[in-house]
């Protein structure tokens, strides 16, 4: 009986040890891979930062009204945000690679499908990006409007504006993304339902001076001299 | 005279009006007396000019003048046409590219866009907009409207100093709108609109006529036209008014940056007719809510006005926002390096071009109210003296503009 244990045990080792020396190749090339993959982003990393600091990328920025990106990024610095992006994306290519090396039947399947889902991610990214920036510049529009009106929540307003739109955009990405659909739609429509209910709440406690005066204005007789008003004024 | 059975110009009449020596462009809302008295005084002219009238009519009408008149011919400005520019007549920038592509067209000497009421309706003020163009051969003939103090307030603060300070000329209402201009300088404002590319980077020919007559050194002359009729201003809405005014302005500065740098002091402009001065004072100002705007701008638009202004301002704003109503008070140095802080921000397109002259509002609120109060005050001195102070402000920071101007990242105070 012990012969018969000691020969199991014998095949089991000799078959993990074959199973272990068949993959030792895979994880080898895996680890180079990541390897490769690494030194690469780390170049590609410093080339990037250092082109965009030439170009003032972050000044930049800021004149386009992203000056919210400041914050979300490592050390407040958007070229360091974009250079590490692009290094995720080489480190995580070289990780793919390794994979597909490793067990290229098994994992085939993984590598096509991640890869199949790289539109979805970019899909999503452009939606985010032109989400954030219309964001920006509704904000920024309303706020100056606001100001300029004397409405003192013109902050508030310009908020309402800004996180309604990325409230928008963020579910528009999450729906590209296929991430729990049902849920973001649900999510969706009662975070946007809050912001405009917030809002009209905010606006119409404050402005009834603003609406009658508008109401006043509109009565007005409109001027015969109706031909690009400004010059007439200087 | 029986104006209504007078039959107007036939269609084959009108185009034989294939050349005149002056063309008057007619914006303004003016009844059918007040065309009357303008042709009469028009037909006076020295020398019997041939002229055309131009009349802005939506139904395309104008009123009628006696045939006989073969020295003047009153159309409406669509009968010209079809439109030089093949545009709507809808801006008044439109109107007087088209006006001097008319002027062009019929090769007159010169043309006169009349786009104000006077308060006191002298039948001789358009005369007297035309004579130098016609008899002393000037190229820019500008108005020079009784001061009024609180209106026209926008070329007062920013229009005037400004030209005058950059381009050397003492013209004290630069963008018109009741202007006089040659064939040649007209030539020039089309050549220059055609030169730039269509769209934003077109400059507006009101704001382009005294820059460039400076700049090519063309006879400018002032005529004294008395108080003009000012529409109502809406000071709640004045950022639409600053964004399109300043926009114009800007852009020419941008475009004659070559020219304004090398100019040194100013001379002043001959002047014709008489100096008139205005019988009463209109207009209101809620003061406190200028104020509050102001503060509330200090308060909310600091990521804005960071981002064009240099910290020593800011703080003075800052500084100035704590006062109390009756205590704000924008010195002109101050003023005068805003407003040249906007222009530079406008070239570099720091932010929004649209935005960035909107949110000049509220510093433009409270520089009107300082100024509104100081002329308030029991001795004050008078609107002209008041802006001959602030347009000294202005030269004595030209030179913090022109090394802003080129080097606007080593450079920032």
């Amino acid at each position: 009986m012990w012969d018969q244990v000691k020969q199991a045990l014998d095949q089991s080792m000799t078959n993990f040890l074959t199973g272990l020396a068949h993959q030792l190749p895979g994880l080898v090339a895996l680890i180079v891979a990541l390897l490769i993959s690494f030194a690469l982003a780390w170049v590609l990393a410093i080339v990037m930062r250092r082109l965009l600091s030439s170009i003032d990328f972050d000044e930049r920025l800021n004149r386009w009204g992203f000056a919210s990106l400041r914050e979300w990024s490592p050390m407040n610095s958007p070229s360091r945000l974009v250079s590490r992006t692009a290094a995720c994306i080489v480190i995580l290519a070289g990780f793919l690679i390794g994979i597909a090396a490793f067990d290229a039947e098994s994992t085939s399947l993984l590598v096509q499908s991640v890869f199949g889902y790289i539109p979805n991610i970019v899909g999503a990214m452009l939606v985010l990006l032109i989400g954030s920036i219309i964001a920006s510049f509704l904000a920024r529009s309303v706020l100056i409007g606001a100001v300029n009106l004397n409405l003192h929540y013109a902050r508030l307003l310009s908020l309402g504006v800004k996180w309604l739109v990325i409230v928008l955009a963020v579910a528009m990405a999450l729906e590209h993304l296929k991430i729990a659909p049902g849920i973001v739609d649900l999510a969706f429509g009662i975070l946007f339902g809050g912001i405009v209910l917030t809002l009209v709440l905010g606006v119409a406690l404050n402005s009834k001076e603003l609406v009658t005066k508008s109401l006043e204005r509109d009565a007005k007789e409109p001027s015969a001299e109706n031909i690009e008003e400004p010059f007439r004024h200087v | 005279m029986e104006v209504d059975s007078i039959p107007q110009p036939t269609q084959e009449e009108r185009a034989q009006i294939d050349s005149a020596d002056l063309v008057v462009g007619i914006l303004a809302d003016l009844d059918r007396d007040d065309i009357f008295m303008l042709c009469d005084g028009l037909r006076n002219l020295a020398g019997s000019p041939r002229i055309v009238v131009l009349q802005r009519d939506p139904v395309g009408n104008a009123v009628a003048v006696p045939s006989q008149d073969t020295s003047l011919s009153l159309l409406p400005w669509s009968a010209v046409g079809p439109d030089p520019l093949g545009e709507p007549l809808q801006t008044m920038s439109l109107a007087c590219r088209s006006l001097f592509a008319v002027t062009e067209k019929m090769s007159a000497r010169a043309c006169c866009l009349l786009a104000s009421r006077m308060e006191s309706a002298a039948p001789g003020w358009v005369c007297q907009l035309v004579h130098p163009l016609l008899e002393s051969d000037f190229d820019l003939v500008a108005p020079y409207y009784a001061p009024s103090k609180l209106q026209g307030l926008l070329n007062s603060s920013i229009v005037y100093p400004l030209t005058r300070c950059l381009y050397g000329r003492k013209i004290h209402n630069p963008l018109g709108p009741d202007i006089g201009v040659s064939r040649r300088l007209a030539q020039k404002i089309l050549g220059t609109n055609r030169n730039a590319n269509a769209g934003p980077s077109q400059t507006h020919p009101l704001a382009s006529l005294a820059p460039v007559a400076a700049c090519d050194n063309l006879q400018i002359c002032e005529v004294h036209l008395g108080a003009r009729h000012y529409p109502p201003t809406d000071w709640m809405n004045m950022s639409s008014i600053l964004g399109q005014v300043l926009g114009a302005v800007f852009l020419e500065m941008e475009r004659s940056a070559a020219c304004w740098q090398r100019t040194r002091g100013f001379v002043s402009v001959p002047s014709h007719g008489e100096r008139q001065s205005r019988s009463q004072e209109t207009g209101t100002l809620e003061m406190n809510r200028m104020v509050e705007t102001f503060q509330l701008g200090v308060r909310d638009l600091q990521e804005i006005w960071g981002l064009v202004l240099p910290p020593a301002t800011l703080f003075e704003l800052r500084k100035m926002s704590r006062l109390t109503p009756e205590q704000v008070d924008m010195p002109d140095e101050l003023w005068a390096r805003i407003v040249y802080d906007f222009a530079l921000a406008h070239r570099l397109r720091t932010i929004n071009r649209d935005h960035l002259l909107r949110s000049m509002t509220p510093l433009f609120l409270a520089w009107v109210v300082s100024y509104a109060r100081e002329l308030d005050t029991v001795g004050a001195i008078t609107v002209e003296q008041r802006i001959e102070r602030l347009s000294l402000a202005y030269e004595a920071a030209k030179p913090y503009f022109i090394s802003r101007w080129r080097w606007p990242d080593r450079f920032n105070p």
